[in-house]
């Protein structure tokens, strides 16, 4: 015979989902809540995002070029990806080297030191923001407030509605909720619309990219918090990064974990550690910690958590 | 809502696109039958070089209860008991048989009238009454009959049910869940009255009260077929389940049924159920309705070649893959079986034998290169035994044996849901498979 045959182990038919696709759709799911942040901060968020993504991308390249030495990794998008979030989690007004710096951490630190995509514990776009938030904590808080129309923001800056409240200078019951739907308020470029950030979790859910557990156990594990607490819970819901971080960071499938037993521990434990920070830690806002905290949980969880078995009981033991 | 197995399972592209009508293939001039075609001892050739033989003689017999003859296909003569090459590159003993010219015609006018004339008329429905239990298993075990789906384990041993094990329901898979492959479909709606006489039969050999006949709902053909045939029937029902894979998996399948769930390393009738193929059903049928052993089988001749070829075949056990009526492109997979379990062809030499349900020839291989794992969890969501596949991979990466036995490495049925799932096309399987196999030691 001449022809020739072509061997392979089984299964020989392949799903056509891709690491590459689900980036890509994690990265369609956050153009609202681009837009967004582009509508109400204007052209210095156009440039955040620029030189977060290119420092991101650049750091990846370089590593993966000149110090690993390994074929390049940046056509996965996860580097884009990075870098987009870590835009969305800055104040629009944050000079711009501070970015890139913030850029270069969370991919070189966060990601490509401990062994490049798969292999980090935490999120790097988390690891970027906390690096920048304790080594510049004044450029870090202090947010431009937003104004719509795509315009220059015209400088003035302010706190975050929940810095306001925690310095008892804001009745949360006051606040209309409206605003904090639509995004009328002062924040890092990505949480300030909660619709965009809906319609993106939306997005996530119906192409299966994601699961639903962690981001509603996140706002679960923070409305008992706040509950209990006697906290006005819808305020604390849309306050914040919650839900960005809730559908987009603490959903990273490197650092959450494999089942949807440890996912909904996972989930419920950020929302706890999260509405526990900002109502008695230090901080105003506690999102990134806690995603952070349980991102060193998840290979407990995953220890811990397993799948539910087919099996009802354990296989007898073969003697030997 | 139509019942399914609950953990897992996947959704490959069916590809089911070969026609429900079945071709009778001309008989091979040269037979080559591997003495273990079967799940058990292998059988015991009572002919050697140089014999005369008669298509549907015995040319091996059980050499232990686990086991099962071996018939000629054609009549001709025993050219030799000789060491050939199987698909996957090791070799095995065969009897090979040639055939002469007039032995060859002879046969071919038998088989025609055989196809033609007996099977669509015989009528005897009280053989399953007339008949005991031991006769029909003896008529079994007489016709070399060995499950049809895949796992081949010899069909007497599955009916010898003593009455204390308490045998409830008959199984009748009829899921076909590999992609491509339609050989059960085409039985089904070829031959559905002589199926649902199979199955009364093997109900009476076991001496199980109920049956049901499973099926995927992507064959609604067949469906309409078996349930017209089971209208006279009382004790057999139609089950149609959901399109899934791996839904003919034996423990998915029982479960999907009947709701329960097997233990790990437990065969079906601890929860009082056995498991058949529809395709054995019908040979049960053919072998004490026409007393013909187990000599020829329908098997898939499909894949992504280019049309017109994709059919299904009434095949003698014992013809070479390569006079199977498909050209190959220059280069191409050939896979014995389906795409999800069926492993590719080192050599077309070979013969179909009697676990082969079709050949399925790719073009090219769908996976890509393996990327780094990013725990996105897709295999844990897809493995029907609920394990962790990426877990047990990486300790057959790692040689870690005893963690993988932990964890349940044995429960793995090798069905590549987990593979088939992988967004960076990590070999999972491959490294499960090699711990499976080392923690058994």
């Amino acid at each position: 015979m001449t022809e020739k045959l072509i061997l392979s182990s089984t299964p020989h038919v392949h799903t056509s989902r891709t690491v590459r696709g689900a980036m890509l759709h994690v990265i369609l799911a956050l153009l609202p809540a681009v837009f967004c942040s582009l509508y109400f901060f204007g052209l210095p968020a156009l440039w955040v995002l620029c030189v977060s993504i290119a420092a991101c991308v650049f750091t990846e390249w370089f590593i993966t070029r000149y110090m690993l030495r390994r074929p390049l990794s940046i056509c996965d998008f996860s580097a884009l990806l990075t870098g987009l979030l870590l835009a969305l989690n800055l104040p629009a007004n944050l000079p711009l080297w501070m970015v890139a710096v913030g850029g270069v951490v969370a991919v070189g630190i966060g990601k490509m030191a401990f062994g490049g995509l798969g292999c980090n514990i935490f999120n790097p776009a988390l690891v970027g923001r906390v690096f920048l938030l304790i080594s510049f904590p004044v450029a870090m808080t202090c947010w431009p407030l937003p104004e719509a129309g795509f315009g220059d923001a015209d400088g003035a800056t302010g706190a975050t509605v929940l810095s306001l409240v925690k310095l008892g200078q804001l009745n949360p019951s006051l606040l209309p909720e409206s605003d904090m739907m639509w995004g009328a308020m002062g924040g890092s470029m990505g949480e300030v619309s909660a619709f965009a950030l809906l319609a993106g979790f939306v997005y996530l859910l119906v192409v299966k990219v994601i699961k639903w557990q962690i981001p509603v156990t996140v706002v679960a594990g923070l409305a008992i918090v706040d509950l209990l607490a006697g906290y006005p819970v819808l305020y604390d819901i849309f306050a914040g990064g919650l839900l960005l971080g809730a559908i987009f960071m603490a959903t990273d499938y490197v650092t959450s974990p494999m089942t949807r037993r440890g996912m909904i521990v996972y989930g419920l434990f950020i929302g706890i550690i999260t509405a526990t920070i900002r109502r008695w830690g230090a901080y105003p806002e506690g999102m990134s910690f806690a995603i952070l905290i349980m991102n060193g949980f998840t290979p407990l969880i995953n220890r811990y958590m397993k799948p539910r078995r087919f099996s009802p009981n354990k296989r007898k033991e073969v003697a030997a | 809502m139509r019942g399914s197995f609950k953990i897992g399972g996947i959704h490959p592209a069916p590809n089911k696109t070969a026609s429900r009508t079945i071709e009778i293939l001309p008989l091979p001039m040269r037979a080559s039958l591997p003495l273990s075609q079967h799940i058990g001892a292998p059988s015991k050739a009572i002919v050697s070089k140089g014999d005369k033989v008669k298509r549907g003689q015995l040319i091996a017999e059980n050499s232990s209860f686990v086991s099962a003859g071996l018939h000629a296909p054609i009549s001709g003569t025993v050219a030799g008991v000789e060491d050939i090459k199987m698909p996957w590159g090791k070799t095995s003993k065969a009897i090979i048989i040639a055939a002469s010219e007039d032995e060859h015609r002879a046969d071919s006018e038998e088989r025609e009238r055989y196809w033609r004339d007996l099977i669509p008329h015989i009528c005897d429905r009280t053989l399953s009454e007339r008949l005991t239990a031991d006769e029909i298993r003896s008529k079994i075990l007489q016709a070399g009959i060995v499950g049809l789906g895949g796992a081949t384990f010899p069909s007497h041993v599955k009916l010898a049910i003593k009455p204390e094990q308490k045998p409830e329901l008959l199984i009748i898979n009829a899921c076909e869940c590999e992609p491509y492959l339609m050989c059960d479909d085409a039985l089904m709606c070829t031959y559905p009255g002589r199926i649902a006489e199979g199955v009364e039969l093997m109900m009476k050999a076991g001496g199980i009260p109920r049956a049901v006949i499973a099926m995927e709902d992507n064959k609604p053909e067949a469906a309409a077929a078996i349930s017209e045939a089971l209208q006279s029937s009382e004790n057999i029902s139609l089950r149609i389940l959901k399109t899934k894979y791996p839904q003919g998996g034996e423990k998915q399948l029982v479960e999907a049924v009947t709701g329960r769930r097997i233990a790990s390393g437990d065969l079906p009738l601890s929860v009082g159920v056995v498991v058949n193929n529809v395709a054995t059903a019908f040979a049960v049928w053919q072998a004490v309705s026409t007393s013909q052993a187990l000599i020829e089988r329908v098997i898939t001749v499909t894949g992504d070649i280019s049309g017109g070829e994709r059919k299904n075949y009434m095949v003698a056990i014992g013809t070479p893959l390569s006079s199977l009526p498909l050209t190959l492109p220059g280069e191409a997979l050939a896979i014995v079986g389906g795409p999800m379990m069926g492993r590719s062809a080192v050599c077309l030499d070979a013969p179909v034998m009697k676990g082969t349900s079709g050949l399925t020839v790719l073009e090219r291989p769908q996976r890509r290169q393996a990327l780094a794992c990013v725990r996105c969890g897709a295999c844990v969501d897809a493995c029907p035994m609920g394990l962790e596949p990426y877990l047990l991979s990486t300790y057959g990466r790692l040689r870690m044996w005893d963690e993988a036995r932990e964890n349940d490495v044995l429960d793995c049925l090798e069905c590549g849901a987990c593979s088939y799932s992988c967004p960076s096309n990590r070999p999972i399987l491959d490294y499960i498979k090699v711990a499976k196999q080392r923690a058994k030691l």
